[in-house]
This record gives C-alpha cells, sequence and structure tokens, in this order.
C-alpha cells in the first residue's frame, strides 16, 4: 500500500508537470494544445536516446530533451501562426498522431512497438531498495516545485499579463505594441520545453517506453488537470493534476466490487468516468478548484466591487 | 486506374460523415470530433442488427442510420446544447471527451474485437485490368447517391432553403418566422444518419472495431476542412481529394504513415487557404 502511494505521488508529479506547462499555453494564453503527448513523447524518446543509445548522463539526457521539444514547439508555432482556438488543437492533435506514428514505425531509432529500454536512472549508487523509490519522489517532487515557482513567478509579472491579454482579445495587446507572434512563440516553446521535462523524467522512472505510453488518454488526462483545477491557476494546475491522478488510478480499487467485469471492461469504465467528469465540470464548474485569480490593477483599486476577473466562457 | 478506385472507394465511406460534420458546423460553428466515434457507433448499430438480428444488410444500414440519428439528437440536447455560446475550442475539448466516452461504451459492450458483416463470399472481379469486390462498387454507388441527395435537399426543398437561412443567421430566419427549432432538429437527425451511413459504408469495406473512432474522426475532419466548412458538397469533394492522398501515401510514400495524411493536408489547407477550397471566409474564432 505503502509503495502503491508513492507510485501514485510520483505519476501525478508527471502529470503536475505537464499540467502546468499546458497552464502556461491554455489557462494563460488561450492557445489550445492538444498535442501534449507529442512533446511528451518527444522529450521521453530524445532523453533514451541520448543516455542508452550515446551513453550520455541523465541530466544531458533531460536538456537534449527540453531543446529537441523546444525547436519541434516553434516548429508548430510557426507553422500554425494564424490559427487559433479549435483549428489549433486539430492541427496540435495531428503533430502528436504523427509522431506517434513515427514512433511506431522508425525502429532504428525508437525500436518501435517492441519498446525502448532505458537503464539509466535518477538514483544515488549504494541506495537501498526500500529507499530508491522514495528518492525518486523526492527528485520528482523538487522538479515540480522548481518548475511551479519558475511558471507561477512568470505568470504573476508583466510576461504573464501580455499572456492573459492576448488571451482575452489578441487586438488590444497588439495595439499597445507587443508582438503578439513572438509572445506566442515563447509560449510554444517554453510550455514544450516543460512538457519534455516531463517526459524525460517518466521515460527514466518506468524505464519501458513504448508509442502506447504516448495517446491522446494521456493529453485527456492533462486536460482534466488543468480543467479540473482551474485554468489560469498554476497552484490549481497542480491540485488537478493530483486530484485526477487520484481519480484514475483510484479507480483501480474498485476493481473488486466489479468482479463481472473483464479488465478491459473497467479500463473503459475508468475513461467513461474520467469523461463524463470533465464535460460535467465543464458545464457546472467552468473555473474550476481553484479560480484564477488577477489583482485589480493599481487604476481599479479604488473602485468598489473590485473587478473579479474570471473566465466564465472556458 | 487502380489507385483512382481504391480513393474513390475510400472517398466514398468519409463524404457522408464529413457532409455531416459540416452541416453541424455551419449551424453551431463547433468541431464535433465525436463524428468518428458516431460513425463507429452506427458501425456496431448495424453489425448487431446483422448478425444479432439477422437483418439483411441494407436494412442493418437503415437501422445504423436511425440509431446515430437518435444518438447525435440526443448528445445534441444534453451535452452541447447547455453550451451553446462557449468557445469553439471549449466545445472541441467536450466533443474530444464525448468521443472517448462512446467509444469506451462500446469497448464495454463489445469488447476490442474485429467483427464483420456476415456477407456471401466473393472474389474480385476483374473488368479492364481493374480489380474490385462488388462491396466496393456498392459503397461508391450509395455514397454517391446519398451525396447527391443531400445536395437536392439542401438545394430546393424549403426544409434546405429554411437549413441555409437558419446557417447564415438564426435569429434574422426566426424573425422571419422559420421554426429555427424544428429545422435545426432536422439537420441535426440528418447528420447523425449520415454518420451512421459511413459506419456501415466503413463496415462494408474495411472492419468494425473500436478503434475505427480515431481511424474516421481525422481524415472526415480533414475532408470537411479542405472543402471548406459551411460548403456541404465541398466536403464530398474534399473527401475525394483525401482518399487519393491517403492512396499515395500508401503506395508511394509509407503505408504505417496514412494516419498523418489526414493532418497534414489539414495543416496545409489551413495555413495556405483557410477558407477551403469552395468555402468563403469563416469566421474562426
Amino acid at each position: 500500500m505503502e509503495s502503491y502511494l508513492v507510485a501514485i505521488l510520483t505519476t501525478a508529479s508527471v502529470y503536475a508537470i505537464l499540467a502546468m506547462a499546458l497552464n502556461l499555453q491554455y489557462g494563460l494564453t488561450g492557445l489550445m494544445n492538444f498535442g501534449i503527448v507529442g512533446f511528451f513523447g518527444i522529450g521521453a524518446y530524445a532523453s533514451g536516446i541520448v543516455t542508452e543509445t550515446l551513453g550520455q548522463p541523465m541530466v544531458v539526457g533531460t536538456l537534449a530533451a527540453m531543446v529537441v521539444a523546444g525547436v519541434a514547439g516553434a516548429l508548430i508555432s510557426l507553422l500554425s501562426l494564424r490559427l487559433s482556438g479549435d483549428f489549433l488543437a486539430i492541427v496540435t492533435l495531428g503533430f502528436a498522431e504523427a509522431m506517434r506514428l513515427a514512433f511506431n514505425n522508425e525502429d532504428w531509432l525508437t525500436r518501435g512497438p517492441r519498446g525502448f529500454l532505458i537503464m539509466t536512472r535518477p538514483v544515488l549508487d549504494g541506495l537501498s531498495r526500500e529507499a530508491t523509490p522514495w528518492f525518486i519522489l523526492a527528485v520528482f517532487a523538487a522538479a515540480t516545485l522548481v518548475t511551479y515557482l519558475l511558471l507561477a513567478r512568470l505568470a504573476r509579472g508583466p510576461f504573464g499579463r501580455v499572456l492573459r491579454a492576448i488571451r482575452e482579445d489578441d487586438l488590444v495587446p497588439a495595439t499597445l505594441g507587443k508582438n503578439v507572434l513572438l509572445y506566442r512563440l515563447q509560449v510554444f516553446v517554453l510550455g514544450s520545453a516543460v512538457m519534455a521535462l516531463a517526459g524525460s523524467f517518466y521515460a527514466h522512472y518506468i524505464q519501458t517506453i513504448t508509442p502506447q505510453n504516448f495517446t491522446t488518454p494521456v493529453a485527456i488526462l492533462v486536460w482534466m488537470s488543468v480543467i479540473v483545477g482551474g485554468a489560469g491557476n498554476m497552484a490549481g494546475a497542480v491540485v488537478g493534476a493530483l486530484v485526477i491522478t487520484f481519480i484514475y488510478e483510484g479507480t483501480r480499487f474498485l476493481a473488486p466490487w466489479l468482479s463481472g467485469l473483464d479488465p478491459t471492461q473497467i479500463s473503459s469504465l475508468r475513461f467513461v468516468i474520467i469523461g463524463v467528469l470533465l464535460i460535467a465540470m465543464i458545464r457546472f464548474r467552468p473555473e474550476g478548484i481553484l479560480p484564477e485569480r488577477v489583482a485589480p490593477s493599481r487604476r481599479d483599486a479604488d473602485k468598489s466591487p473590485p473587478p473579479q476577473t474570471r473566465r466564465g466562457t472556458t | 486506374m487502380q489507385l483512382i478506385l481504391n480513393s474513390l472507394a475510400s472517398a466514398a465511406i468519409l463524404a457522408p460523415a464529413a457532409i455531416g460534420f459540416t452541416l453541424i458546423f455551419m449551424l453551431f460553428h463547433y468541431a464535433n470530433f465525436a463524428a468518428g466515434a458516431l460513425a463507429m457507433s452506427g458501425a456496431f448499430a448495424a453489425w448487431s442488427a446483422n448478425i444479432g438480428f439477422g437483418f439483411p444488410i441494407w436494412a442493418s444500414g437503415l437501422f445504423a442510420m436511425a440509431t446515430c440519428a437518435a444518438l447525435l439528437v440526443l448528445t445534441d440536447r444534453l451535452v452541447f446544447g447547455p453550451l451553446r455560446g462557449r468557445s469553439g475550442g471549449t466545445l472541441l475539448l467536450v466533443a474530444i471527451a464525448l468521443s472517448f466516452i462512446l467509444e469506451n461504451i462500446v469497448r464495454f459492450f463489445y469488447g476490442s474485437q474485429i467483427r464483420s458483416f456476415d456477407l456471401p463470399l466473393t472474389g474480385p472481379t476483374v473488368l479492364w485490368g481493374l480489380r474490385f469486390t462488388p462491396q466496393t462498387l456498392t459503397v461508391i454507388g450509395v455514397s454517391a447517391a446519398a451525396t447527391l441527395g443531400i445536395g437536392a435537399i439542401l438545394a430546393f426543398t424549403p426544409l434546405g432553403r429554411g437549413l441555409r437561412a437558419v446557417a447564415d443567421n438564426a435569429t434574422l430566419a426566426a424573425i422571419r418566422g422559420l421554426p429555427v427549432q424544428r429545422i435545426e432538429l432536422a439537420a441535426v437527425a440528418m447528420a447523425g444518419a449520415l454518420f451512421g451511413l459511413s459506419g456501415t459504408l466503413v463496415g462494408l469495406d474495411l472492419a468494425i472495431e473500436p478503434n475505427l473512432n480515431w481511424a474516421l474522426a481525422i481524415p472526415v475532419i480533414a475532408a470537411a476542412v479542405v472543402g471548406g466548412l459551411g460548403s456541404p458538397l465541398g466536403a464530398a469533394f474534399g473527401a475525394v481529394i483525401i482518399g487519393l492522398a491517403e492512396e499515395f501515401t500508401v503506395a508511394f510514400i509509407s503505408p504505417p504513415y496514412k494516419g498523418a495524411v489526414g493532418f497534414a493536408v489539414i495543416a496545409l489547407v489551413l495555413v495556405l487557404r483557410p477558407q477551403g477550397l469552395f468555402g468563403t471566409a469563416v469566421e474562426r474564432k
């Protein structure tokens, strides 16, 4: 039970990092990136290839993963310069599907559906068998915390304000002389790099990656995390990721009561529950558990009531 | 020539669903990603009618169309109705979640095995150096008839005129005394029936499995986008282009990458000619 809890928390921190990256892109800037698993997968495979095929340490693998995914993010962003909303979502979804096909078919690089074995782990030498999972959890939690501190600071600062302005109406920041396309490009590159960070950590944690690890259900769980947690709120993304991972992993424990069902049926049932929850959340509480809070600007501070900026149209 | 025949068969499967997708987009301005899941549900409905109840294949097809029409009306009322006016992105997210739910409900009841209709086994006929099966001809014929039929309904009947008026400006249409609610209902049912038809055709030509959801959703949306959203006949033409692109990829590039063709085409069209080949500029917000 204890080891199970550690495993859930480790997985949850991977989802938390992914959710924060998506929150930067969607929650703050309003960019609908459905290609999360593409960048996540690039991170995992790039890191695996650098550490195993090229024999570098994990730090190099993670950095390489972030650079490769950042470049991919820049290309996708440039390709979809004029797109927004649902059409950006469809193009990014296409990118993720194309990446999955590439992972599956480029055997020479990714070893295809048989899976890519990764021996490098984020552990110190000489740790006991009992301490290893705890150590890995500590490393992952630290990475989550660092990501949170950096992105939350970014979201609060002037950069975050411009992003929120772009989300509400990109004409306004453009009129104020902000280069909207450059901001979009930066958000795409940074978000993709953070997703690759999650991918790299995930790969070195589970140690065997197959193209099946990077399919759309993962993207749905990350989107769930952001919507449930509260789009636009970095702490919300982390809380959302925890809640979703616990719901998703927790429903495993329902299995003993559903003894009449085979494993395929139980897994289908879990996804039906997650899907229904997502739709219900969008319908009844679009602002999420932790709604976005925006500090009133100094000029508005003396007006009452204070402007409650909340995006009810999510 | 063989390549063109194969492309036409692929296009024939996609065309009805692409037209249904376009109808929904014209009326409500959202991308119903659940198109693939609905067609897949239609394929399973037809399979149940064919194998479970022993219906002949044409009756199974009609049963699938009725089921999908009911299913789309139901989901539209239950899921999309209360969310009218939300942003297109939100509705796409909801539609993806819905497609996910439908796929897993089907998987829950039917499992993941691959199924096919109870059809007499016939070898392919060779005529003028072309190999084809009777099914291929049926699929192309039925699809072409359905496409022309929908085109005729939209162009010549009072329902079609009303539908175009509502799509253009629902408020104005209501002021002019058109029964907007009923026209919307008829259009949603029509789109659902088209999804069901695509599902039956895919069952005739290929196989029936829950993964059809993804395999269909992407090319269907691609066909609709290529044709220019808001132009049902454009969607049918878009289906032909997607069919050609897929078959050329299989023949000359690499069969496994067939699944990426739809996306590549969507990206190209959206970047180079956002209004599609036939559409006029659409406000994308």
